[in-house]
């Protein structure tokens, strides 16, 4: 049990890493190559997963007949991955985190809102913190930065 | 103005992972995975051949750079083994936790080549704060 809960943290860590590793390709490679690297070789390998997972039976033209709206999700995703590399040179690493992480959340109250109009107390009081806590990390830090 | 952007960056992967919780009720875990990393790489392809016009090249990197595509499909499952037994709340905290600790961690040491922030102890009382909010989000 205890071990779950630090491979939970260490996932955490993981993917601050991985933004990092994308960072330095993209500085080896420019911004579009090095951001195609991570594609190309993500793209292989999910092949190769998908494909042993499935004892070499896996059914590849169900991916292509999915509706093309849920492409939508891989394009937001490159849009977003692109945007959180450029943007790691002109701020922290920290920064950089607390803004997605922040990003995410605000996504999160938006369709909680305006689709399921589940909005709570206790949710806004959790922003709040959150928001909060930013500010003041960006007060601490700006002196020394 | 860079804030807004990674502001935006944050509200668009809430929205892939929303999408890619629609395609997983069509396609497997994997194969959620390569649509969502062949469509976007296609895309990728297809902005450098016709707007930025560059050359594609990927080699000429240390070959551990490489490693980045390995990273975002194995999370992938790693982050579904912790929700199917800890839970999405507890899974989330635990992540951010790791995130904000590896984040400061690099700032301070200066790794990945990026600027030396020498971490100071009265970030901790802002830290504590993020991680409070985040994990009454989570509660409710």
């Amino acid at each position: 049990m205890y071990l779950i809960l630090f491979v939970a943290f260490l996932y955490g860590c993981a993917t601050v890493i991985s933004k990092m590793i994308n960072y330095r390709a993209a500085q080896e490679l420019g911004t579009w190559n090095g951001s195609l690297v991570n594609y190309a070789v993500a793209s292989i390998l999910a092949l190769v997963l998908l494909l042993l997972s499935s004892h070499l039976t896996a059914d590849l033209t169900a991916c292509v007949r999915v509706p093309a709206y849920l492409y939508a999700g891989g394009t937001f995703g490159v849009i977003a991955f692109v945007l959180s590399i450029i943007t790691l040179s002109r701020m922290k690493v920290f920064q950089s985190t607390i803004l997605l992480l922040a990003g995410q959340l605000l996504a999160g109250i938006l369709f909680d809102v305006m689709i399921f109009q589940n909005f709570t107390w206790t949710k806004f009081a959790g922003v709040l913190l959150v928001a909060v806590g930013i500010f003041w990390d960006t007060k601490v830090t700006a002196g020394h930065s | 103005m860079y804030s807004l952007l990674v502001l935006l960056a944050g509200i668009l992967q809430s929205a892939m992972i929303s999408f890619n919780g629609l395609l997983a009720e069509s396609l497997s875990l994997w194969g959620v995975s390569l649509v969502v990393h062949a469509s976007g790489g296609l895309l990728l392809v297809l902005y450098i051949l016709l707007v930025v016009r560059e050359k594609i090249t990927l080699r000429g990197m240390p070959w551990y750079l490489y490693s980045a595509g390995f990273f975002g499909v194995l999370l992938v499952s790693v982050s579904s083994w912790c929700v199917s037994i800890l839970g999405a709340a507890v899974t989330t905290c635990l992540s951010v936790t790791g995130q904000l600790f590896i984040s400061a961690v690099i700032d301070h040491y200066g790794l990945f080549h990026v600027p030396k922030v020498p971490f100071s102890p009265r970030r901790i009382p802002c830290f504590l704060m993020i991680l409070a909010g985040i994990i009454l989000l989570n509660l409710s």
